[in-house]
């Protein structure tokens, strides 16, 4: 089992940004991953799996069309939950939802053994490169978690303190061309 | 133990922030989010590192009613403290602030009351000098 020290991000890569109307932009991330759609989808939709490696919690599967399913936001001072009702979900392809107002699209695509996920998120555009650096960690817990060697679920405050999510933020802004907000 | 933070509901956080910034005149201190939680405080410009002001989205339905109910009562959720609450009165509301009631004198301290257009009022206050 990998411990939570030696885990260190790789450099930003497979994100793409499209301009909107209006405060939310898109956030596009591919990644990647060594495991079949099949597991990848349960990965996705099933609450005992979120809770491993997602930014929020599920009280439902996310893998049935119309269910109603309260996310909870890791790591709010206060709980923050949200009701969503699952739009989409032809397993192992397509996945769709909202995250409060934000669009979750997630596409699954056998590539050799693996998966190529990607996921296409509404996202306010001041948020945009942190919310790549966020993902970024995610798909990596995800990776590790579907490997059989979890590293722990890196979400909220905790995962903004170690030194790699900086880094992957700025990397990002860059990437994105925006500016990373100064506190 | 400090007290270094406290908070109050709004109905829309970047009308929030522009209204205590550009309005009132404080400074953005905090801005994270995650998915749709957005942590957003604000600190005074004469004192940036005292006392931060969360601008919390009233995303609760009893918070939502305890706001309400609050503002009808004529009860502010927030008060903050000057040493010139005439020279602030005429300056927030030169910059187009609504404000419920002009500057009074009551016992120990003058105080002014206006709407910050997110479902609060705020009540300036400037205590007497004895």
């Amino acid at each position: 089992m990998t411990s939570h020290a030696q885990y260190i991000p790789g450099p930003a890569s497979g994100a793409q940004m499209r301009k909107e109307e209006g405060e939310n932009w898109t956030l596009i991330l591919v990644r990647e991953l060594r495991h079949s759609p099949e597991k990848v989808w349960r990965a996705l939709t099933d609450p005992v799996h979120l809770r491993e490696w997602a930014p929020f919690d599920a009280d439902e599967s996310l893998g049935t069309v119309g269910n109603r399913v309260k996310l909870t936001t890791v790591g709010a001072p206060r709980p923050h939950v949200t009701e969503t009702i699952v739009t989409r979900a032809d397993a192992p392809q397509t996945l769709e939802y909202k995250w409060g107002s934000n669009d979750m699209r997630w596409e699954l695509e056998p590539v050799g053994g693996g998966t190529r996920l990607t996921l296409w998120t509404s996202i306010n555009r001041r948020f945009i490169a942190m919310g790549a650096a966020g993902w970024h960690i995610c798909f990596d817990v995800l990776d590790h978690l579907l490997g059989g060697e979890p590293i722990g679920r890196r979400v909220g405050p905790e995962s903004m303190k170690f030194p790699g999510f900086q880094r992957l933020h700025a990397e990002y802004a860059t990437l994105f061309g925006v500016d990373v907000p100064k506190w | 133990m400090k007290i270094k933070l406290t908070s109050v509901y709004v109905d829309d956080q970047d009308k929030a922030l522009r209204f205590y910034t550009e309005v009132l005149g404080f400074a953005k201190k905090a801005d994270f989010s995650q998915g749709p939680y957005r942590w957003l405080t604000v600190a005074s410009t004469e004192e940036p590192e005292g006392t931060q002001l969360q601008l919390a989205l009233n995303n609760n339905p009893v918070a939502k009613t305890y706001q309400q109910a609050m503002f009808q009562q004529n009860q502010p959720a927030a008060m903050f403290f000057t040493d010139d609450v005439k020279g602030d009165y005429e300056q927030i509301k030169a910059r187009g602030a609504e404000f419920t009631m002009s500057p009074t004198e009551v016992t120990g301290s003058t105080i002014a009351m206006l709407k910050d257009t997110c479902g609060n009022l705020i009540q300036l206050t400037q205590l007497a000098r004895w």
